[in-house]
């Protein structure tokens, strides 16, 4: 029915699999850089604190294609030669960072203050009550967002294709400008892009219903 | 320091071009995103069962694949139907068919939060269906989702770089350029940066104001 | 710690507050009080809503800063030291150490949700003491058949009632073998049929002879059980002394006005 998306389909799904690889990379990296950052910025002094804003102000509110091109072009001219993969997933993973970062900052920010106040209360100092008190809660309350941010770095990652680094966007645009079969291949492109995203899209909605903790 | 203010005295021009372009996309593109959104949500508040499912099916198509993909579908799909419409155009109306669906998944969930208690109010003093909805419910669900709408219209703002993809020369497209012309990367990041957070952290500022006057208003 | 070379008070007061100040800004909340507290006495604190006796309980265990005046918890100092004459603030440290002396129980129970009951009681001895497991958990399960919880122990907090949280609060105290217990209006924000288990618990802690300051509205409780009725008001200690007396013959109008609104409410 669909012949050239059908005589293409290994082709694409080879994209696919870049595309699969390289949200993985970004989304486990930046997840944990995020998190560390945003607890840095919870325990931390009022100068570590105002870096971290500067820096979750930055990345937030900069496209993340622009991210992309600073550093596919600054690498080079920092006297690094890093491939395009690389350039894309570093960028990619300070962005996401900083939207896990803030995630995390408010998650912990919205810890009840009568938690961390009964854990005074017996007598528990601060990093002990970061870790067995406030944390165990905040992850709780960071994995919905994490999830959403995640579908947003996904659905990114074919950006790197503009800025050259070959995955399934890429390998869609090279194949439609073969065909022209452009309702085909992209409609395709956009079914298996819907494949890897909603499963994550449909966790991200049922979690945030039942995460939140009985009270 | 001296290459900072040559680099941007003579590139100043390019970057003041692409950021008008760039906040013309927006403001063509965001009240697009909002009426779409509007009219998504008009087939559940009239309870059309086909309709809804239609638009739900919608909604989660464009949730869940990349705008850039979208916007390459209209770019190069639409001369294949005789359309020969520009860039610009099909960027806007990728931004909007993408963000209305996030926009119109913000207000429904806006309506569902309110209690029955309100629509019950509302027909309790004889109002018919759709005036329930348009002096009731919309109102109070627009109020409630403020903050929820205006991040999208952040995201919003920051998507317009796609349209670079597909040859606009918007602020975006200046800056890849620029750096390929004068080779100074982070010159021109910082000066592209700029200007980006000038759109949005107005944005933002302008949301929050509308923010504390809606609630100190309906609060 | 260090107990010997801490300053020895001159009576055998567990707590002493005096001329306590403290103000939010501009408003001043705490306008110099001065209540100390025997071993083994039980002190209610009454008054009316906004007079500061939360603020002032949560002083003595430093959850709250104050400007003025002193706090010591068996002779220890709270919050703040004098060093050659100036007053400074004591480190974190020393400020968690107190606080495993003095136990405290909140209106809004604050058990930790993601842990069970079990895990509530042993946090205490087992983060903060370093206790092993075994002995806490011995302890833990002791006292949580002291308060009646012993059969909830693998629950989670969300699953139980106002009561029973509270209970388990209480026991979770009492895990670190406080020299002092705290108590503000743990049972404001419980139903009316919870109210009397967890009163009961409190109760029996004061015949154990357990040293305690507790605030409520419960004006059965107080008559029963204080050795002594603080009543507060505007920040400042209005009346004193053993319940029987003031309460049946209050000497100022405040104190009065304020008994006759509350047995009113309960009769
Ligand atoms: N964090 C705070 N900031 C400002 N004012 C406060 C704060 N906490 C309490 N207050 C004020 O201090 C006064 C005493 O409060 P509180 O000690 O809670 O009274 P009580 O426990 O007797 O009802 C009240 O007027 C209250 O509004
Ligand atoms: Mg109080």
């Amino acid at each position: 029915m669909f012949p050239v998306l059908q005589s293409n389909l290994p082709y694409l799904l080879q994209g696919a699999v870049y595309t699969v690889i390289l949200s993985a990379i970004v989304v486990s990296c930046g997840t944990a850089l995020g998190v560390g950052i945003g607890v840095l910025a919870s325990v931390g002094g009022a100068i570590l604190r105002s870096i971290i804003t500067a820096y979750i102000f930055l990345f937030r509110g900069v496209p993340v294609l622009v991210i992309m091109f600073l550093g596919f072009y600054s690498f080079p001219a920092l006297g690094l030669r890093l491939d395009a993969y690389t350039a894309v997933a570093i960028s990619m993973i300070v962005y996401v960072g900083a939207f896990v970062a803030e995630a995390t900052r408010g998650a912990i920010a919205g810890v009840p203050t009568g938690q961390t106040e009964a854990a005074k209360s017996l007598g528990m100092r601060k990093g002990k009550m970061m870790r067995e008190i406030v944390l165990p809660q905040a992850m709780r309350l960071v994995i919905a967002p994490v999830l959403n941010i995640s579908l947003m770095a996904i659905k990114q990652t074919s950006y790197a294709s503009i800025v050259g680094a070959w995955e399934l966007s890429f390998a869609a645009r090279e194949v439609v400008e073969r065909t022209l079969a452009a309702f085909q291949i992209f409609l395709g492109v956009m079914l298996i892009y819907f494949i890897i995203c909603y499963p994550l899209s449909l966790a991200a909605r049922a979690l945030d219903k039942r995460l939140a903790f009985d009270s | 320091m001296d290459a900072f203010v040559i680099f941007f005295t003579r590139y100043l021009p390019a970057f003041a071009d692409g950021f008008l372009i760039t906040a013309g996309v927006a403001a063509l593109a965001a009240p697009a995103a909002l009426i779409w959104a509007i009219v998504l949500i008009i087939p559940r508040l009239a309870q059309w069962t086909w309709a809804s499912r239609l638009v739900d099916a919608y909604v989660e198509v464009m949730r869940n694949s990349p705008l850039l993909v979208q916007m390459y579908l209209l770019y190069f799909g639409l001369p294949l139907l005789g359309l020969f419409w520009s860039s610009i155009v099909c960027g806007v109306i990728a931004i909007a068919s993408q963000h209305g669906a996030f926009l119109s998944e913000i207000l429904r969930s806006g309506i569902q939060s309110l209690s029955q208690r309100q629509w019950e109010a509302g027909s309790a003093i004889g109002m018919r269906r759709f005036a329930v909805i348009r002096l009731v419910i919309l109102p109070q669900a627009f109020i409630k989702v403020l903050p929820a709408l205006g991040n999208q219209l952040i995201v919003l703002v920051k998507d317009t770089s796609l349209v670079s993809a597909i040859g606009v020369m918007d602020l975006t497209l200046t800056g890849k350029m620029t750096i390929e012309r004068s080779g100074a990367s982070f010159e021109a990041f910082i000066a592209v940066a700029f200007f980006y957070l000038i759109l949005t952290s107005t944005l933002g500022l302008v949301l929050r104001i509308i923010e504390v006057r809606a609630a100190r208003r309906y609060g | 710690m260090n107990q010997a070379a801490a300053p020895i008070s001159q009576s055998d007061d567990i707590v002493a507050i005096r001329g306590l100040r403290k103000s939010y800004s501009t408003l001043e909340v705490l306008k110099g009080i001065d209540i100390s507290v025997k071993r083994g006495e039980v002190v209610v604190i009454l008054g009316p809503s906004g007079s500061g006796k939360s603020t002032m309980l949560r002083c003595v265990n430093f959850l709250e800063n104050f400007d003025q005046g002193t706090i010591t918890v068996e002779g220890r100092p709270v919050g703040y030291k004098m060093v050659n004459g100036t007053r400074r603030p004591v480190s974190e440290v020393d400020n968690a150490s107190l606080r495993q002396h003095v136990g405290m129980v909140f209106q809004s129970y604050n058990l930790f949700p993601h842990r069970t009951v079990l895990q509530n009681v042993m946090m205490g001895p087992v983060k903060v003491k370093g206790m092993d497991n075994s002995k806490a958990r011995d302890i833990a399960m002791k006292l949580l058949a002291k308060v009646g919880m012993e059969h909830k122990a693998d629950a989670y907090p969300g699953r139980l009632s106002g009561g029973q949280q509270q209970r388990v609060a209480i026991a979770r105290a009492l895990a670190m073998e406080p020299s002092v217990m705290l108590f503000d209006e743990v049972t404001s924000a419980l139903d009316p049929e919870l109210v009397g288990e967890v009163l009961k618990v409190m109760r029996e802690l004061a015949e154990e002879g357990m040293t305690m300051i507790v605030v409520t509205h419960e004006m059965g409780f107080a008559r029963g059980v204080a050795d002594r009725v603080v009543f507060m008001d505007g920040g400042v200690v209005v009346e004193q002394g053993p319940p029987e007396e003031i309460m049946t013959n209050p000497q100022t109008d405040r104190f009065r006005g304020f008994l006759s609104r509350h047995l009113s409410h309960e009769g």
